[in-house]
């Protein structure tokens, strides 16, 4: 499997999600102004802060050459991976629901959380944010529940940030569009702490066009 | 408590400003905008 990590002006965390694709399959870092990306199996957006979070977080990455092509390889089936600032970038680019919010706190978070997947496996894994609120109107919230878009919830009494039901990541309709704002890519390594993040990486992998 | 911001802007043509709004300056799930025209 051969994973494509994008890189904006202002990512941080792109090598170690270099780093964790390398363990589940091949990894290349793609810098934001390469349009063609179907050599890839598998894309991450990773986090960080592209274009120093002018605006709106993600708002401005979302208009890379590279966010074109990654929108045609989700259009494709291809998984695709936004973790933290990516997500937010997925978010603005309308391949997946919602949007994210300054922490209720407004203050950053840095902590380890523990979280619940949909099938109820539970992962220990870090945030880093100032603005991972996760936020959807109820009635999108509802389609999103009764579709099974809902692919971690912090666990009880852990949500970091006040995400509207605990939500701390969403896929898209079909399932291959992952966003969330934890980070796999810190929790792969046991000097860590934890590698639970591995899991995340693998179930993306699983997703197959 | 919600920090916001404002962001207003002048422009002499104002055939892209709904498009311009939409897609970069809100995110309308979350923020809102209104053009006057002058």
């Amino acid at each position: 499997m051969r994973w494509g990590v994008l890189q904006f002006p202002g990512s941080c965390d792109e090598r170690d999600a270099l780093h964790a694709c390398s363990l589940v399959g091949e990894a290349e870092l793609v810098w934001h102004e390469e349009r063609d990306l179907d050599r890839f199996d598998a894309i991450v957006v990773p986090g960080g802060f592209s274009y120093g979070d002018y605006l709106r977080a993600g708002a401005i990455a979302r208009f890379s050459p590279a966010m074109e092509a990654v929108a045609e390889l989700a259009d494709a089936g291809r998984p695709v991976l936004g973790i933290c600032n990516g997500f937010q970038v997925l978010c603005e680019a309308g391949l997946l629901p919602g949007a994210l919010l300054r922490n209720e706190s407004l203050r950053f978070v840095c902590r380890q959380v523990e979280l619940i997947a949909a099938d109820g496996e539970r992962l220990s894994v870090p945030v880093k944010h100032g603005e991972g609120r996760y936020y959807a109107p109820a009635e999108m919230l509802d389609a999103l529940e009764a579709n099974g878009q809902v692919a971690y919830r912090y666990a009880p009494g852990q949500n970091p940030n006040g995400s509207v039901r605990d939500i701390a990541g969403v896929t898209n309709e079909a399932g291959n569009v992952l966003g969330l704002m934890p980070h796999p890519e810190h929790a792969v390594d046991a000097m860590t702490g934890s590698t639970d993040g591995l899991k995340v990486f693998e179930r993306m992998a699983a997703v197959t066009a | 408590v919600r920090v916001g911001r404002l962001v207003e802007l002048e422009a002499d043509d104002p055939a892209r400003l709904p498009e311009l709004c939409e897609k970069l300056l809100a995110n309308p799930l979350i923020e809102d905008f209104e053009i006057e025209s002058a």
